[in-house]
């Protein structure tokens, strides 16, 4: 050991010139970082749920529709619905939109004296104006279910303009200029946008604009907490600057593999900003601490001594993350995993080789190492928490073992409170145009979850038309569905009018001949595939709970199980199969990841400490630090969502470090002969110190989520802030009491 | 020097007229236009429609097409198979009746909108009734080029769905070569391509491609076993005739 630290003083000039050309290389692909905020697209292709969602927003352009509410006192006016036009007119021109539905160009058929009319609701080159034909209109438009719910709300206060977007088109670009162009109009009513492209885009705002704020607030914070500490720019710039080249090369690393900024890694910056600024801590701390007793030689001794365990630190956060890359359902949280690792091991080697390479450049005066010699004795954490926190623990060690057992046995009641959260709209804060928005789709539309049912047979066949209405009529029984649209309405009302019988012709010959009246029209593309091979229901899905959802995927797939032929062969999917399934990957991976993280912890520091045993008395305050997260979130009523799912692992990481340390070196005092109360005294003195200045720092740095346009991340900070406060707790007190208790035992026993 | 103000002034309004004495007007060369496509009394062919969309993937459609006058027109179908027997008659005062075999007798059908789709291709009902494009636009001329005049067509009415139409017009023949849409915004929205062919003293197209630039789709008509002023009957377009004649 003591040669490596030798070798990292020898080549420092080396080294502090390779980690700079690394940072200019990898800083400069930074530029490349996309951001893609699509949770479809981060659903994976083995489940078949999403697979098929996949393919109907490929194929019928069904997940690339977005819509814009108009909302007014009332639509029937020739005002607003000229309005109306002109945001339809406006939306079609733009490059990437495949097609507009609104009331004023959808397709209508009306009978009468005069025969049959295929046309428009609305003449837009004769618009309804006097209050006769707007009373007309609305009569009209009340009269069909096609209309009533689906495009316009049952009390004609609000209305959707319905687009789909092409194959090729940039989600992104797209839904941009939908936004900037209809605001553009500067139209008196209220306009708001929904649907998944629009979504998507308005997350990706959000997840820009969090990260130019959030990040310079979270360097600041933590520069702040460091400057408390360590009163020296040494340690406020080091650490801020490792972690700052930590997150350049992972950033960097994302660019360069291609991978996309999502809404879950662009906390990423966040994270590293507080872990890689953790090792660093040590680092200096200990070298602090050597440079107090001698002046020979320090940075080796403080290296030889740290090394192990910053080591140690570093790749059992890294199981942490890496616990995602086997236990996550969605592609964007094992992405998260592999860089937030990556991240970890470079903040490690840097605050290992790059850390002692510069300070060793640039030491420091006498005056200020006898500065330093005088706050190490005299700091007011020493004083104030450190002294009377190791008499207690040494003195009453069963009353610190009692209160951590009320705490977590408190907490073990609120676990069984935890709900679970796959709700989009739930991202956004109240207030936020999104949430308003996914608000009236949910209230006056009948939901905003698509749901699909697939068709696969002759959509020219009576059959296969027949089985569509029926299961359409099967959908609007369960609570969930108000409304269902498929080609067979238009089949069934065109065949009330030309052949008078109000239902689906029994002769394909009859089919066929009414398709040439809809062949072309430009509505059906989102019905039926070019080949009328394949056909679609669209609904849409009201309720909320996942309870609701899971009982809606049960009613259908009884249903499909037994209707679904060769001949007509009927697959459904949509948000809501996603979200229970996702719902059930929560709780899956939020087992998996933190039971693989504990596993390989334990494993990991039992063997490093060379004891089983004492692996388990590591891991023991975090453990006991996530009992009392879960029971936190349970009884405040956070939810375990796609971000919070992640606190645990993430909590269990970092917060597993600060015992690792306690445990390092108590055992380093002990071994050396010095009896309990010594090994507590400099444990606590020493690495008790950085603990303390790692948890303030890292918490703060979370803390700074809590300004997150993105409701998820506001709770991922808070959580991991409050884990990251309790693992420190419980490795300043829980971990020593555990340590005394047993060495006394075991001392007891020996000398017995 | 009186001789070289007349001369002058001879030369002034050669410069003057001379143009006018050659070059066209852009309502008479419309007005040729006209009588090319439309001088015809009656006409019988048979139509191909062949759609393409993004995908390239075709449909083919079959009709046999008679015609009288510029609006009397009845189109019966006979591919594909399931719309074979659909017949439908445009009679003046847009007035149109839909047969459908398989429901008894003919409807009428109103069209509200006719920028609509013609049956499914990209012919809007607004491009196949025009009956004569002088009765119907204000004509410009942009341009002559060496094979063609560039007319500039605005609609007299309101109510179309075009701000403008471009039509390139062969010199020699008056047939139109191509014709460029415009929609209200100004944005080049269709294309149609003309081939002409002569058959005794008629000039009519051949083949038609209309192109919708923005969804990237395209129409093309085919027209073979022409024949012109054969006497069609005004019986044949009546809403009776639509229908086989029973045995």
């Amino acid at each position: 050991m003591e040669r490596t630290a030798r070798h990292i003083l020898k080549f420092r000039w080396s080294i502090i010139i390779v980690v700079l050309i690394i940072t200019a290389i990898l800083g400069l692909q930074l530029k490349n970082i996309r951001i893609n905020s699509d949770v479809i697209s981060s659903l994976p292709d083995e489940d078949p749920d999403a697979a098929l969602l996949k393919e109907v927003a490929t194929e019928l352009g069904g997940n690339n529709m977005g819509m814009i509410i108009l909302t007014a006192e009332d639509i029937f006016t020739p005002v607003v619905l000229e309005h109306i036009r002109q945001i339809s007119d406006t939306v079609a021109e733009i490059e990437g939109i495949r097609s507009v539905t609104s009331l004023t160009n959808i397709i209508d058929i009306k009978s009468g004296e005069f025969g049959i009319e295929v046309g428009k609701l609305i003449d837009e080159y004769n618009m309804p104006e006097t209050p006769a034909e707007l009373a007309e209109l609305k009569e009209r438009v009340y009269s069909k279910e096609m209309y009533r719910g689906n495009i316009i709300s049952e009390d004609g206060t609000a209305t959707l303009i319905l687009f789909t977007l092409s194959e090729d088109a940039q989600i992104r670009a797209v839904a941009e200029r939908v936004k900037e162009k209809t605001e553009a109009l500067n139209l008196p009513e209220n306009i708001y946008f929904a649907g998944s492209p629009m979504m998507v885009t308005s997350i990706s705002e959000l997840i820009a604009t969090d990260l130019v704020k959030l990040i310079p607030i979270s360097f600041v914070l933590i520069s702040l907490i460091l400057f408390l500490s360590f009163r020296t720019f040494r340690g406020v710039a080091l650490p801020v600057l490792t972690a700052a080249i930590a997150i350049v090369w992972t950033m960097g690393i994302m660019a360069l593999a291609g991978y996309e900024m999502s809404m879950i890694s662009n906390n990423i910056p966040i994270i590293l900003l507080a872990v890689g600024s953790a090792y660093t801590i040590h680092v200096i701390n200990r070298i602090n601490q050597e440079r107090a007793r001698s002046t020979k030689d320090v940075i080796i001794k403080a290296l030889v001594y740290i090394f192990i365990p910053v080591l140690l630190a570093a790749l059992t956060t890294m199981t942490g993350f890496m616990s995602f890359i086997f236990g996550a359902y969605l592609d964007m949280i094992r992405e998260f995993g592999v860089l937030t690792s990556a991240g970890t091991l470079f903040s490690a080697i840097l605050s290992l080789i790059f850390v002692p390479a510069v300070i060793s450049i640039l030491p420091p005066g006498q005056k200020a190492i006898e500065k330093q010699k005088l706050r190490n004795k005299k700091s007011f954490l020493s004083a104030n928490v450190l002294v009377p926190l190791k008499i207690f623990l040494y003195v009453h060690p069963k009353y610190t073992l009692f209160t951590w057992f009320a705490l977590i046995l408190i907490s073990v009641g609120g676990i069984f409170m935890i709900t679970r959260s796959v709700n989009i709209q739930d991202y956004f804060r109240r207030g936020n145009p999104t949430r308003i928005a996914e608000d009236i789709m949910v209230n006056k539309f009948g939901g905003s979850k698509p749901v699909f049912v697939i068709f696969e047979g002759d959509l020219q066949h009576p059959k296969v038309l027949q089985k569509m209405r029926e299961t359409q009529e099967y959908m609007e029984k369960n609570p969930g569905i108000s409304t269902t649209q498929s080609v067979a309405d238009l089949i069934l009302e065109m065949n009330t009018v030309l052949g008078g019988e109000a239902k689906i012709p029994d002769e394909k010959a009859k089919i066929g001949q009414l398709w040439f009246l809809l062949d072309g029209q430009e509505y059906m593309e989102r019905f039926v595939s070019p080949d009328l091979d394949k056909g679609i229901i669209l609904s849409k899905f009201s309720l909320p709970d996942n309870q609701s959802k899971k009982a809606f995927a049960e009613y259908m797939r009884r249903f499909i199980a037994e209707n679904s032929t060769e001949s007509c062969k009927i697959q459904i999917t949509g948000m809501p199969f996603v979200d229970v399934t996702m719902d059930r990957s929560l709780i899956r991976s939020q087992f998996g990841s933190l039971s693989i993280a504990v596993f390989f912890v334990v494993l990991l520091v039992g063997l490093i400490m060379g004891s089983l045993l004492k692996g388990i008395y590591a891991t023991l305050p975090i453990i006991s630090s996530i009992v009392i997260l879960f029971g936190f979130m349970g009884y405040t009523g956070i939810p375990l969502n796609i971000a919070t799912v992640l606190v645990a692992s993430v909590a269990l990481g970092i917060g597993i470090d600060y015992s690792i340390h306690i445990m390092s070196h108590f055992n380093h005092i002990y071994k050396k002969g010095g009896d309990v109360y010594r090994s507590l005294r400099d444990t606590l003195m020493i690495s008790g110190k950085a603990i303390i200045i790692n948890v303030l720092s890292v918490s703060a740095g979370f803390l700074v989520l809590l300004f997150s346009e993105m409701v998820p991340l506001k709770y991922f900070g808070l959580l991991i802030a409050i884990s990251m406060i309790f693992s420190g707790l419980g490795s300043l007190t829980l971990l020593p009491v555990i340590l005394v208790l047993v060495n006394r035992k075991q001392k007891f026993t020996r000398t017995k | 020097m009186k001789m070289f103000i007349k001369s002058a002034g001879f030369f002034f309004a050669c410069c003057m007229f001379l143009p006018g004495l050659f070059a066209q007007d852009a309502g008479e060369i419309l007005q040729k236009t006209d009588r090319v496509l439309f001088s015809f009394k009656d006409k019988q062919a048979n139509v191909e429609m062949i759609l393409e969309n993004r995908r390239d993937k075709e449909k083919i459609r079959e009709a046999v097409l008679m015609q009288k006058g510029t609006e009397k027109r009845l189109y019966r179908y006979t591919k594909p198979e399931s719309q074979a027997g659909i017949a439908t008659l445009s009679l003046p005062g847009d007035i149109m009746w839909l047969y459908m075999p398989a429901f008894g007798r003919p409807k009428k059908i109103s069209l509200l909108a006719k920028s609509q789709a013609f049956t499914g291709t990209d012919f809007s009902h607004e491009d196949m009734s025009v009956r004569s494009y002088a009765g119907d636009y204000t004509p410009t001329l942009l341009e002559t080029t060496g094979e063609a005049y560039i007319l500039k067509l605005v609609p007299k009415s309101g109510k179309s769905s075009y701000s403008k139409l471009v039509m390139q017009v062969d010199k020699d023949h008056y047939y139109p070569h191509r014709i460029e849409y415009y929609d209200k915004r100004g944005n080049k929205e269709k294309t149609a391509t003309y081939v002409f062919r002569k058959t005794g003293d008629y000039w009519y197209a051949r083949e038609v491609t209309m192109t919708d630039l923005k969804k990237d789709h395209a129409t093309t008509i085919i027209m073979t076993d022409v024949i012109f002023d054969q006497g069609i009957p005004d019986e044949t377009f009546t809403v009776e005739k639509m229908m086989p004649e029973e045995e």
